[in-house]
Order: C-alpha cells, then sequence, then structure tokens
C-alpha cells in the first residue's frame, strides 16, 4: 500500500500596502477630543480675542463702534479710581487671607487630632463655603451695622465705643475681610488636613522618642512638611481674592439710586472686579470696560509671577 | 457585517453629525423675534402689574400668543446684549426709565411710534413724560408706563412731638422751601433727642438737581455740571449736613431700617414707587406715616416706557396691545398692584385710586403725587449724564458719610469731571 503524501494547499501572501499617513490613522481620537476645543475656541478664545479688540474702541453696546486707539489705556493708567480698586483689593486680600491661613491651620491640626465625631467637623467646618454668598454677605451686613449689629454690641459691653464698621474706609474693608475669612477657613482647613495626613507617623513618633513637645513638634515637622499644601493654599487664595466681587456687592448695595457696584461710601470697599462692573454695565462704556478687564487680567498675571517665583525657589 | 469599536464610533458620529444639522436647520427656518401668532413682551419684576399682563393675554388670545416674560437681574444689559446678538429679540420691550437715556442715541433699533398712530394718544398722558420718551430725531421710542412724582414721607407722630405741623397740608404749606425744611429740621433735632430729618445728604442734592430744568451733560454735549444749579444743589446739600439734618447712615442699610422704625428718621424725600419699599422695609409703622409735597416743586424719579424693537413683525399688533395695557384704567390697576403711578392724569379720579391708605392712616396718597405729577419739570436726558453725575454724587457722599471737607471734595469732583468728560468726548 502506498503513502499519499498530501501538500497543504497554498497560502496567499497578502499583498504589502502603505501605512496610512499620521492624521488617517488617529482621526477619531481627534473627533473625539474636538468638543471640548470647539466650545472652548467659541466661547472663551473669541471672547478674550473680541475684548482684546473691543479695548481699542467707543462702544455703548448698540450703536456702532468708534476706533480710539489706545486712548482707552491711556485713560486706565491715569485713573485715580482704577488704582484705588486695586489698592481696596489687595488690602482686602491681605486682611482676609493671613488670618483665614493661620485659623485654617490651626483648624486642621485640631481636625486632624479629633477621635469623635470627625467626620461630623469636617461636615460643620466645611459649611460656610457652599453657603450662598447673597445670604451671608446680607447676615454679615446686619451683624456688623452701627447702632443694631452683633459686633457692636459686644464691643459696648467691653467698655469700647462703637465702630461705624459699614460706613468708614477701614471698618468696609475688615467686615469684607472677616466675611471672606469666614467663607474660605473650612475650605482650606480640608486642604490642609488632606497635606497633614500626608506626613509620615513616623515622624512624629520620632519626634516624641526625643522628647518634643506638641508646639515644637508643630513648628518644626507639620508647618516645614506642610509648606507645598501652604503655597497651594496662598496661590489660590490669592487669585480668588483678586476677583472678589459678590461680598462687597451685596454688603455694601444700598436702595438709594446709586449705584450697586460704587463699593461703599469713599468706594472704600471697590474691588477691580467691582469697578470694572461700574464702568461696562452701569455707564455702558463697554470699552473703556474691556481695557479695565485686560488691565485686571495683567494684575493678576503679576501676582501670579510671583506666586509662581515663590513656587520655584522652594523647588531649589 | 461584524460588528466592531470603530463602526459604533462612526455611527454615533454620523448620529451626532445629523442631530446637529438637523437643529442648524431648524435654527436657520426661525427669524428673528417671534414666529407665527408668538409674540415676545420683556419686563421685570414690579415692571407692569400681573394682572394687567394676564388680561391682556386673555383679550388678545385670539390673534396672538402674547408670552410675557419677567427678566431679572441686570435687564438693561440682558435687553442690549439680546438686540446686540440680533436673536430672540423681544417684539415689545421695557425700558426702565432710568435707562432711557441709553436708549434714546439708538433710536433705529426701535419703531418710531409715531407711524403707528401714537399722536392721538399724547393728549391723555403728562406732557413731560410723553416728551422724554422721544429722542432727539424726534422718533418716538417709548411710551409712557408710569412716573415716579416725589413726595415728602414722613412720620406725623414724630413731627407732633417735635412742634411741627403735622397735617399733610399744613406740611406741605410749612415746609415748602429748603430754608424752611432745613429749619424743621433743625426743630427737629432739638425736640427729639438723636432724631435727624433724612437719612443722607444725597437726597438733598438728587432731589434738588432733578426738580430742576438741567442736568450734567446738556444736548450739545457740552459739561454743565458745573453751573449754577448744580452749585446750588451743593451747596444746600451741604448746608444740611452742616446743619446736622442729614444722618451719616447710609439708605438701605439695617442701622437705616431700624433708625426709622424707632422714629429717629421720621422723613423720606422719595417717589411715588418707594411707599412699597417702606411697606416692605418697615411694616411695623403702619399708620405712622403720611405724605406730604416737597419743598419748592416736585422732582421726578424713574418711571418706564414700553416699546416695539425692529425685529417685531407685527407692530401695528404690538401697539394695539401696548395702548391697552397702559390706557387710564389699567395704570390705575397698576398702581395698585405694583405701585406704578399712572401717567395718564384721568387714572387719579378712579375709584382704585382714591382708596384710602390704611399704611398712611387712611390718606388718599393719590392727592399728593397726583398734583405732584402734573407739576414735573425734567431735565434733557443725557447718556452721559450717568458717568459725569457719579463723581458729584460719590464725593457728596463723601461729605455726608465720611466727613470731606466740602471744599476739597468739590474741587476733586470737578476735576474728575473733567477726565471723565475729556474720556468721554463731552466738551467742558
Amino acid at each position: 500500500m502506498a503513502v499519499l503524501e498530501h501538500t497543504p494547499p497554498a497560502v496567499a501572501q497578502p499583498s504589502p500596502t502603505q501605512p496610512k499617513k499620521g492624521w488617517r490613522k488617529y482621526w477619531h481620537l481627534y473627533a473625539a477630543i474636538s468638543p471640548f476645543y470647539l466650545i472652548f475656541l467659541g466661547f472663551g478664545l473669541f471672547p478674550v480675542g473680541f475684548s482684546f479688540y473691543l479695548s481699542f474702541h467707543r462702544w455703548d453696546g448698540l450703536g456702532s463702534m468708534e476706533w480710539a486707539g489706545l486712548s482707552q489705556y491711556q485713560y486706565l493708567l491715569s485713573d485715580s479710581d482704577f488704582w484705588n480698586s486695586i489698592g481696596n483689593t489687595l488690602i482686602i486680600w491681605a486682611l482676609a487671607t493671613f488670618p483665614m491661613i493661620l485659623l485654617a491651620m490651626v483648624t486642621a491640626v485640631m481636625l486632624n487630632s479629633a477621635v469623635r465625631l470627625k467626620g461630623l467637623y469636617r461636615v460643620a467646618y466645611f459649611l460656610p463655603n457652599v453657603t450662598s454668598v447673597v445670604a451671608i454677605a446680607i447676615v454679615f451686613g446686619s451683624i456688623f451695622s452701627t447702632n443694631a449689629g452683633m459686633v457692636n454690641a459686644v464691643l459696648n459691653a467691653v467698655g469700647i465705643d462703637q465702630v461705624a464698621w459699614l460706613n468708614t474706609p477701614w471698618g468696609i474693608k475688615i467686615t469684607i475681610a472677616a466675611l471672606m475669612t469666614w467663607q474660605w477657613t473650612g475650605y482650606n482647613a480640608i486642604i490642609f488636613l488632606a497635606g497633614l495626613q500626608t506626613i509620615p507617623s513616623e515622624l512624629y513618633e520620632a519626634a516624641r522618642v526625643d522628647g518634643a513637645g506638641p508646639i515644637q513638634t508643630f513648628f518644626r515637622i507639620t508647618l516645614p512638611l506642610l509648606r507645598p499644601t501652604l503655597l497651594f493654599v496662598l496661590v489660590v487664595s490669592t487669585v480668588t481674592g483678586l476677583q472678589s466681587f459678590s461680598e462687597p456687592q451685596v454688603l455694601l448695595q444700598t436702595s438709594s439710586n446709586d449705584s450697586t457696584f460704587a463699593g461703599g461710601p469713599g468706594h472704600s470697599g471697590q474691588t477691580m472686579v467691582l469697578y470694572f462692573f461700574q464702568q461696562t454695565f452701569d455707564n455702558n462704556d463697554f470699552g473703556y470696560g474691556a481695557a479695565v478687564a485686560w488691565g485686571i487680567f495683567l494684575v493678576v498675571v503679576l501676582f501670579s509671577i510671583i506666586n509662581w517665583r515663590l513656587v520655584q525657589r522652594r523647588g531649589e | 457585517m461584524r460588528l466592531s469599536r470603530r463602526g459604533l464610533l462612526r455611527a454615533g458620529l454620523a448620529g451626532t453629525a445629523a442631530t446637529a444639522l438637523g437643529g442648524l436647520a431648524s435654527g436657520c427656518a426661525v427669524p428673528t423675534g417671534s414666529t407665527g401668532r408668538n409674540m415676545v413682551l420683556w419686563y421685570w419684576s414690579g415692571g407692569l402689574s400681573d394682572t394687567v399682563v394676564k388680561n391682556a393675554k386673555a383679550r388678545y388670545d385670539r390673534s396672538v400668543d402674547l408670552e410675557a416674560i419677567q427678566i431679572g437681574g441686570q435687564y438693561r444689559s440682558k435687553l442690549i446684549t439680546t438686540i446686540t446678538g440680533q436673536a430672540h429679540i423681544p417684539d415689545i420691550a421695557g425700558l426702565k426709565g432710568e435707562d432711557m437715556a441709553a436708549y434714546l442715541p439708538n433710536a433705529d433699533q426701535f419703531i418710531d411710534l409715531r407711524t403707528l398712530g401714537a399722536e392721538k394718544y399724547r393728549g391723555q398722558y403728562l406732557s413731560w413724560k410723553w416728551d422724554q420718551g422721544i429722542a432727539d430725531d424726534g422718533t418716538m421710542v417709548g411710551f409712557p408706563i408710569d412716573c415716579g412724582p416725589v413726595a415728602h414721607y414722613y412720620q406725623f407722630e414724630v413731627f407732633r412731638r417735635a412742634g411741627l405741623p403735622y397735617e399733610p397740608d399744613d406740611v406741605s404749606s410749612g415746609l415748602n422751601t429748603w430754608e424752611k425744611f432745613f429749619d424743621a429740621g433743625v426743630q427737629l433735632g432739638k425736640r427729639v433727642p438723636g432724631a435727624k430729618l433724612l437719612t443722607d445728604i444725597n437726597s438733598v442734592f438728587e432731589n434738588v438737581v432733578q426738580q430742576g430744568a438741567k442736568r450734567y451733560v446738556d444736548k450739545d454735549r457740552h459739561f454743565i455740571g458745573d453751573q449754577e444749579h448744580v452749585r446750588r444743589a451743593w451747596a444746600l446739600a451741604v448746608e444740611a449736613k452742616q446743619r446736622r439734618i442729614v444722618s451719616d447712615l447710609v439708605s438701605g442699610t439695617p442701622d437705616q431700617l431700624s433708625a426709622i422704625q424707632d422714629g429717629k428718621l421720621p422723613s423720606q424725600l422719595n417717589a411715588s414707587w418707594a411707599s412699597f419699599d417702606i411697606k416692605n422695609g418697615v411694616p411695623k409703622t403702619k399708620g405712622r406715616w403720611r405724605v406730604a409735597q416737597m419743598p419748592v416743586r416736585p422732582a421726578n424719579s424713574g418711571g418706564s416706557f414700553l416699546s416695539i424693537t425692529k425685529a417685531c413683525r407685527e407692530p401695528e399688533r404690538a401697539f394695539e396691545i401696548i395702548t391697552w395695557m397702559l390706557n387710564a384704567s389699567n395704570q390705575a390697576q397698576g398702581y395698585v398692584d405694583a405701585g406704578l403711578f399712572p401717567s395718564t392724569p384721568a387714572s387719579y379720579g378712579l375709584k382704585p385710586m382714591q382708596e384710602q391708605d390704611d399704611f398712611f392712616g387712611g390718606q388718599v396718597t393719590t392727592d399728593v403725587f397726583g398734583p405732584a405729577a402734573q407739576k414735573i419739570v425734567v431735565a434733557y436726558n443725557s447718556p452721559f449724564d450717568i458717568a459725569l453725575g457719579q463723581p458729584l454724587k460719590d464725593e457728596i457722599k463723601n461729605v455726608g458719610v465720611l466727613g470731606k471737607d466740602p471744599k476739597k471734595a468739590w474741587s476733586d469732583a470737578m476735576s474728575k469731571c473733567r477726565r471723565i468728560a475729556k474720556h468721554l468726548g463731552v466738551s467742558y
């Protein structure tokens, strides 16, 4: 019997093809991410460009635009009200931020060492941050009012003359700062708490073995290791504070014919953004409003650069 | 066909594109403004009587679907941006009186109501109010809603205790000049410890300016805020401060409201619509108030208009609706519902306007506001009045609240006004 030998059928070799070009290979990926960029282009980039264009014109919002060249910026640089609003913003930011960071740090350390009701405390401290700014500004307006306010009642009780908080330049700034401090302390305490929990417990154990007390431990271990978190909080507080708007607006608005963006007597509480709103929407001066907005942008950029330098120095 | 991730992705994208195209197509099909029977009316809370709006919808239901939308927040900004955006523009738009200066130079955005037969209604409305709705080129932009005659609200018991006249007619005649008014304030301060006649210095300054026939910028775009009429208003305001008849409080603050309730701030020079603010702000003072004429001559504060935008496809129908909503009878209803004092004198004699107001101790307040409304003189309304009036208001407030030196304040206001005038293209 002969052995039948079978050869497998021939397999056709695929013909070589050219590789697809880059964009054709990945087009579906571009399509997947395009919604964000299209929206950004239409609602982010275009308005920015248009406001820059607008800052070289005079426009009341309804009529025709009138070319004004650099005069809007020249006016901005010599506008004492704009510089006053920058000063106000910085003072209020400082009065609010430094006490806030101190309080937040203390709160975070206490929260970190809490054993019972830990979650409840965290929620309680976080509540001010999610409360309506408008409602709280009205409450603070009552607390700090001259004749009927709680703050002056306390001051009178300890023999101090009452302060016209909402009618004096420094009183206005302190009141706004108190409101902002109250609002942000809890939020930043939670952030500090997160930072605290990244510190290895071995360091504390070693310190305890070496006989360090709680104060020494805080300043030599906790604070240095919290520095990145501290810088983060400072940067965010700076950017947020430079854009403050609702707090002074609601706190200082009146029922008289005066502008709701005036910032109270002497413009003492008029922040940069409030000033921008007053020029743009009270006066219908959209061209100058755009220039003010770019002025604010430059101020924020300047402070961001300062913050960036601080962070960089830490890195070295 | 074998399913694959790529295939599903293609199908999804195609579906999305089809949906987008469909939306675009239907978007293109809708003209700006309204469609078919639809007619859109924009107004703000308190700008019209809700009763009248509801009745207008029912009345014109057979010919149009009247859609009345209450716009909250910054009404003027929203209207301006909508008109500029050329999309979803309302057919009929409310225009706040204090914003008319921004609309009148842009009269081409609105239909000239004279072309729709407005002139035959002129005689029914206060002539100064009618004129305020007309642009420099003669185009009639706004049809009158309400007006805001300013009067002297006061708490009669405090006045009686201070030995001052306290019946409305006696107060009207006894305090009919600023000097007599200030004298009364001085006497009040002596007899009722801690009491001040008025809340803030701005109420004197602004009312004196408003009761005159000129403001800050004239028709020729010339700054007139440094002229005699403003200097006199400033001098009177400073005198009020120096004679201690104004407090250093700010209107609308809790301090002010509690002082009013305690009778320490018994007076206000305010418009007719302020009666609602008083009722809401200090409800416990019900029955304590009376209203009298303000010194010299009534000023006007506020008061709005209805307009028909260029985007309206049926202006004749819109005009019919407007004129019905703003007739004498409906304006009387507007007063009852929303404190909108009528710009139609015929309303004043109607029953709703003649009701006794318990909050004012049974007084018929129309007896004061009606005559006041008919004596008002108004200034030219310049779009630059806001920007150029602001430094004066700011500085007089600094005098009143912060105790700034009046001469320094005036000087600062003038230098700021010159800078702003130059910036805006106003001559001085």
